[in-house]
């Protein structure tokens, strides 16, 4: 008679399974922790406008050398790791939402087209740049775990200027900024944080917060990207040379 | 040949067909609602203003009981209430409140301390008890004493359909969507169902009951502007008629209701007159006191929407496009009040008018609004005439409303009268007289004739349009049978409506021929039937040579209780007649609790019956009598006409009022 | 529009269908109707049936925004045509019925069937384990303010306008949309309702309940009633999500 018959007697047979509960809740805080992280991260990775030197110290501080008076690549490639598990725990429970199949993704398609609601639009971006990341971000994800001492100003521009790595971050960073932005923008509605008195004048405002937040990151990793490339250009010929700080350098001794 | 048996065929989803069904379902009773759209849907769902019941909660409600209520209600119908009916209505009222209250209905409460209101155009301070604190409110409404119009916000009727289906959910009542009853089955003057028409496939279904209740709500659609929901077509009194055995009463008796915006007649609450609004004319000068110093706004509807038209006569309307107009004004209530109470009104303003009614006023007029009139049963909701057959609701006339019902009353007696008429009904089935034997015959003679009718429409040749058809009908209706009613006008009316009936036999449908999901088949068969109603009410006011409650005569002004304390009762025994038979059924004084007085309106014009000033005397007797002895009200009022015994045991308690505790 | 103004043409577009004739397949018809003052889509259709295709079908009830009736896709977005003005329209306006409830031809839907599922797939009455009640006695008592939060929320008029308007719906036709899961959290908030936290989370506890939810908020954008579907859909979640990891 109608779709709902079925899980009327459904009823009976089922037993209690939070199961629901807890993997809406990992979704939530894996894309929660992985928001901030990129805020940390892209702060990090844009110290290169500050200079190179601005760029090296941040790399040293986080292979400890500040702590332990040496530096441990180690540390980096643990930290890489644990993103990397939350990173595809979200990708995992991530998936359940996406349209499984051709029908119902030319079924979204097809609303999303006639409702003009920016929202629906949303989550489809959301949804495709997730997608795009599985891949990009797997990349760099394990390019990094691989390769944590090879982090640096030098290092770094090399890899993105010989490397090739350009293209793929340009991409990655397109897709993560719209993503994560839009995922916390998501997730405050979605648990109805900060709501305040009124809920419709709060997601305005939210909204809006949003944007400002993806402006600002796609700018900085905009500039960040280019700053990389310039010197990666710069130091085409040299290619495989590490930094040395200015602190370091033997004309400045 | 599809036939459906059950124990109660339930024709109508509104208020009063639900409760019906989850009454008879409780007390064991196989029983199937046939509605023609979603049962939430139904007109009930439009009621924004409240329900009456007199629980005397809140402060203003003070002192009320039912006698009070009974007295407002009689007076209100100008005396052609059937006063047994009223009382067990009265009655009954608060516990179909209290069972609603614990069904899920929201009802608005009390707040313990001081209130500011709006009353007669003033700010008062109402302080409400601490005791009272949490329990049902109510509002004021017209025609009324006492505070006594409970509400959920202005959402009062949806709230209660609501929690109505989704009681009748629980309860796993079948209920078939979008099926069209279109005739009775009936022989030897014993109903045994219906038929029905799928309205998205098509089919013919003949549905086989012990009893079969109509409670297909009003007919206000004969009129062409009217508050009513498309569908109040008054299909289900034009069945009844049709079988040539029930009767119709009062048909005549139409309510206009005084506040319905302009041009597209939806309602704005009574509630925005009783929460203080005012009526002003073009020079947005307050005119009501002028005309009923003592109740002003808040007099009874019928008075209200005449003295409007009388004061738009004087050419004091505003003029519009589409005609003249009056103003409402609740500006004076403020946004916050407006925003909270009168919520739906707001929408409707923005939606309708793209005003706001917080800053600007609204073009209203008086418009049709709902039918005293309906399938003539006995207090038990049976067909006087048509052995197992009821009816209840707006449906029915059974007749609590006499010639002018109260605000606030109507979804009241909706579920008032479900509670009781599934009541009875059990009682008749369970007895073995009840066994349906009827043969099959019989019922496919009814499903062929049915079906015959259809494919005529469909296939005939240079027929009438129906829409032309129905159009003038409505335009007649509105002109001449509206709310000042004349011999001349109505007698053109009666002439001009057979003259459409007489046409309407040969209606063609044009062009849309399917035989399933066919809005123009249906619009062709509902307009035959619409005429027959709307002959009814004409000729029923043609006849009618006096003023009583909504039905005003210009040549007539006097309510002439000598010769008019009668029921108007209306069959349609032959076919091929081509106007009803009329005949009149009297309202008899020796018995009355409250005999025939002055309403308290305008001059009194009364033409009193001999029996009244006999009975009076009798009665101010016996009350003297029995409260010098120290009776209690419930002992006086069952000296002067006992009731209770007729109520279905379970509701023969009396009524526990706040005041009954902490006295 | 003042006098003098020669009314527009309404160019009104609909996708026509007749499911029950086999011949048939939809497609978009165009009436011409001459516009006037204060006319809603309900005016408009009302006159293409009467004048122009009396085959044409579609709902109205009460025409006056309060059913529940009418709801359709009015230029692709999901609405209640009866209180649509036109004049808040382009001349061109393009109708359609709902898209996931069964079409019964044209604009008419049989929403009603649907929202009967819903109503039992979630037992949306009241659940009172008391014994019998006494209706001669005084009723309960409520707090004032939480008799107009839970009216509040009683005010959907089942139009099924969120349920056209949300994507997840569209894909996936077992979940249980805004107008379920707002049904929950009325009869969660009433104290009339005795189920348990346990019990609700078994109606709506899972992706095609309150977890299948996408926070699109095409519902709360749509909604004709205002109804606070967005926060009250994250109430439900912060509470299942409690309950859930309770269990
Ligand atoms: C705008 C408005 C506001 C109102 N406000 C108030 C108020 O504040 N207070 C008050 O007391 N009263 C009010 N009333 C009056 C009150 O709402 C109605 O009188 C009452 O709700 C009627 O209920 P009912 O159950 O008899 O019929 P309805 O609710 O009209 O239900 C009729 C049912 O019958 C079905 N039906 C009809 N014909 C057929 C058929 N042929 N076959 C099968 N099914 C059929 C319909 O589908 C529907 O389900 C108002 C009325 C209007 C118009
Ligand atoms: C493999 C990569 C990824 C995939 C496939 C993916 C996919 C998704 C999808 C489909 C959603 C929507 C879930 C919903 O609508 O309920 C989502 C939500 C979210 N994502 Fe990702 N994502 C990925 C990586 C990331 C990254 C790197 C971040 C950090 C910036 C992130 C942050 C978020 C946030 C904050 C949410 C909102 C969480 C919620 O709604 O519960 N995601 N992700
Ligand atoms: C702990 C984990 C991570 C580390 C240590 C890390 C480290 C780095 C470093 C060092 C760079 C500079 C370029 C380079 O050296 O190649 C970089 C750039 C980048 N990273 Fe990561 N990253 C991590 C996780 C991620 C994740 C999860 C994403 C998104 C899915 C991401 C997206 C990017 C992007 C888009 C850039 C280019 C930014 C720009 O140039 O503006 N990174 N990352
Ligand atoms: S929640 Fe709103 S949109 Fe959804 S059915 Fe109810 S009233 Fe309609
Ligand atoms: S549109 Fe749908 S996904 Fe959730 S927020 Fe509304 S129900
Ligand atoms: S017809 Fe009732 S809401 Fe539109």
């Amino acid at each position: 008679m109608n779709q709902f018959d079925r899980n009327v007697t459904d009823k009976h047979r089922y037993k209690f399974d939070a199961m629901p509960a807890k993997l809406d809740f990992i979704q939530s805080a894996t894309g929660l922790f992985l928001a901030l992280f990129m805020w940390g991260h892209m702060l990090f990775v844009s110290s290169i406008l500050l200079g190179k030197d601005a760029m090296y110290s941040v790399t040293k501080f986080f292979e400890g050398e500040y702590f332990f008076g040496k530096s441990y690549p180690i540390i980096v490639s643990i930290t890489v790791a644990i993103v990397f598990i939350i990173f595809i725990v979200h990708a995992l429970v991530a998936l359940r939402k996406f349209p499984n199949s051709y029908r119902q993704y030319r079924i979204y398609r097809a609303h999303m087209k006639q409702m003009r609601h920016s929202d629906t639009t949303l989550w489809f971006y959301q949804v495709f740049t997730g997608f795009v990341m599985f891949f990009l971000g797997s990349v760099h994800l394990y390019i990094m775990m691989t390769n944590p001492g090879n982090i640096g100003p030098y290092e770094s521009a090399d890899r993105v200027v010989s490397q090739w790595m350009a293209p793929l971050y340009l991409l990655l960073l397109l897709a993560v900024e719209f993503h994560g932005s839009i995922g916390l923008y998501r997730l405050v509605l979605k648990w109805g944080w900060f709501e305040g008195s009124n809920p419709k004048e709060s997601r305005k405002r939210y909204k809006k917060v949003k944007y400002i937040i993806t402006l600002f990151f796609l700018t900085l990793g905009l500039l960040s990207l280019a700053a990389y490339i310039k010197i990666g250009l710069e130091h085409k010929e040299r290619v495989g040379e590490r930094y040395t700080p200015t602190s370091l350098m033997p004309s400045q001794k | 040949m599809k036939i459906i048996y059950t124990d109660v065929l339930i024709i109508g989803g509104g208020l009063a067909g639900l409760r019906v069904a989850t009454g008879v379902k409780d007390r064991g009773h196989d029983t199937i609602v046939l509605t023609l759209i979603p049962p939430k849907r139904s007109h009930s769902s439009a009621a924004q203003g409240g329900m009456q019941a007199s629980l005397a909660n809140c402060a203003m409600g003070e002192g009320d009981n039912e006698d009070v209520h009974f007295l407002d209600t009689i007076k209100g119908s100008d005396w052609g209430a059937d006063q047994e009916v009223a009382r067990m209505f009265t009655h009954c009222a608060p516990k179909a409140i209290r069972e609603l209250a614990a069904w899920g209905v929201p009802w608005s409460r009390v707040a313990r301390g001081d209130h500011t209101v709006i009353i007669n155009a003033k700010k008062e301070t109402i302080t409400e008890k601490d005791e009272a604190h949490g329990l049902i409110t109510a509002r004021d409404f017209g025609g009324t004493k006492k505070w006594r119009t409970c509400y959920t916000s202005d959402g009062t009727g949806h709230s209660m359909l609501y929690a109505m289906d989704n009681k009748a959910h629980e309860k796993n009542i079948e209920i078939h969507e979008r099926l069209e009853a279109i005739a009775l089955i009936h022989e030897n003057g014993r109903c045994y169902g219906a038929i029905a028409r799928n309205l998205m496939n098509g089919e013919l279904v003949a549905y086989v009951a012990k009893a079969t209740t109509i409670a297909t709500g009003g007919y206000g659609r004969i009129y062409s502007v009217s508050t009513n929901a498309i569908i109040c077509q008054g299909i289900g009194q034009a069945i009844a008629l049709e079988t040539g055995v029930a009767t119709l009463g009062n048909m005549e008796a139409i309510q206009f209701h005084p506040t319905a915006i302009v041009p597209v007649g939806i309602l704005t609450t009574e509630g925005c007159r009783g929460d203080g609004g005012l009526l002003l004319d073009k020079d947005g000068y307050r005119f009501m006191p002028d005309y009923e110093p003592d109740k002003k706004e808040l007099a009874s509807r019928d008075v209200v929407s005449r003295r409007m038209t009388e004061h738009m006569r004087k050419g004091k309307g505003v003029s519009s496009r589409y005609g003249d107009h009056l103003w409402l004004d609740i500006t004076i209530l403020g946004r916050k009040h407006i925003e909270k109470n009168l919520r739906e009104v707001k929408e409707i303003c923005e939606n309708f008018l793209g005003i706001d009614p917080a800053e600007e006023w609204i073009p209203v007029r008086p418009t049709q609004h709902y039918s005293m009139g309906g399938i003539r049963t006995t207090y038990q909701g049976e067909s006087q005439t048509l052995k197992g057959l009821y009816s209840c609701g707006e449906a029915a006339c059974w007749d609590m409303h006499g010639f002018n019902r109260l605000g606030g009353n109507s979804v009241s007696e909706t579920v008032v009268a479900g509670m009781l008429v599934a009541e009875y009904i059990s009682d008749f089935c369970d007895k073995a007289e009840s066994s349906v034997n009827v043969q099959s015959a019989t019922i496919e003679k009814f499903l062929k004739r049915e079906k015959e009718k259809i494919e005529a429409l469909l296939t005939k040749k240079n027929g009438e349009d129906a829409y032309v058809l129905r159009r003038a009908m409505e335009k007649i209706m509105m002109e001449k049978v509206g709310i000042f009613r004349n011999g001349d006008d109505l007698q053109e009316a009666v002439t001009e409506l057979e003259e459409l009936y007489i046409r309407s036999k040969n209606i063609e449908v044009f062009r849309s021929k399917s035989r399933a999901a066919n809005p123009a088949l249906v619009n062709a068969y509902r307009t035959q039937k619409m005429l027959k109603v709307a002959l009814t009410v004409a000729y029923g006011a043609l006849l009618r040579t006096e003023s009583r409650g909504a039905h005003s005569r210009e040549d007539y002004p006097e309510r002439d209780d000598a010769n008019w304390l009668k029921r108007t009762i209306t069959a349609w025994p032959d076919e091929n007649q081509t106007l009803p038979t009329v005949s009149y059924e009297d309202i008899p004084i020796s018995n009355m609790e409250l005999p025939p007085g002055f309403r308290g309106y305008g001059k009194d014009l009364t033409i009193h019956h001999p029996e009244t000033k006999v009975r009076q005397q009798m009665v101010d007797l016996i009350k003297e009598k029995l409260e010098k002895e120290g009776a209690s009200r419930h002992e006086v009022q069952n000296a002067l006409m006992p009731f209770l015994k007729k109520l279905p045991k379970k509701y023969q308690k009396f009524n526990e009022r706040l005041g009954d505790i902490h006295e | 529009m003042s006098e003098l103004e020669k009314p527009r043409i309404l160019k009104i577009h609909v996708l026509r269908f007749d499911p029950h004739n086999p011949n048939d397949f939809p497609h978009m018809e165009t009436f011409e109707v001459e516009e006037a003052d204060g006319m809603t889509l309900y005016i408009v259709l009302g006159e293409i049936r009467e004048h122009l295709d009396n085959s044409l079908k579609f709902d109205f009830v009460c025409r006056a925004g309060i059913c529940g009736s009418c709801a359709m896709l009015v230029n692709g977005r999901p609405t209640l045509a009866c209180r649509t003005l036109t004049k808040k329209l382009d001349e061109d306006i393009t109708l359609a019925p709902l898209p996931l409830f069964e079409l019964i031809g044209d604009l008419s839907i049989n929403s009603g069937a649907w929202m009967q599922g819903l109503n039992k797939r979630l037992e949306t009455w009241i659940h009172d384990k008391e014994q019998e009640l006494n209706i001669n006695k005084l009723e309960e008592r409520m707090e004032p303010e939480l008799a107009d939060e839970i009216y509040e929320l009683d005010r959907c008029i089942e139009c099924g306008c969120c349920v056209a308007g949300c994507g997840t719906i569209q894909m996936k036709p077992d979940f249980v949309g805004a107008v379920g899961l707002n049904k929950i959290a009325r009869y969660h908030l009433d104290p009339r309702d005795k189920r348990t936290d346990e019990e609700y989370y078994e109606l709506i506890g899972d992706e095609n309940g309150v977890f299948g939810c996408m926070t699109l908020l095409g519902c709360e954008d749509v909604c004709p009633k205002s109804l606070p579907l967005q926060s009250k859909i994250a109430y439900l979640r912060r509470m299942m999500l409690r309950t859930g990891l309770k269990g």
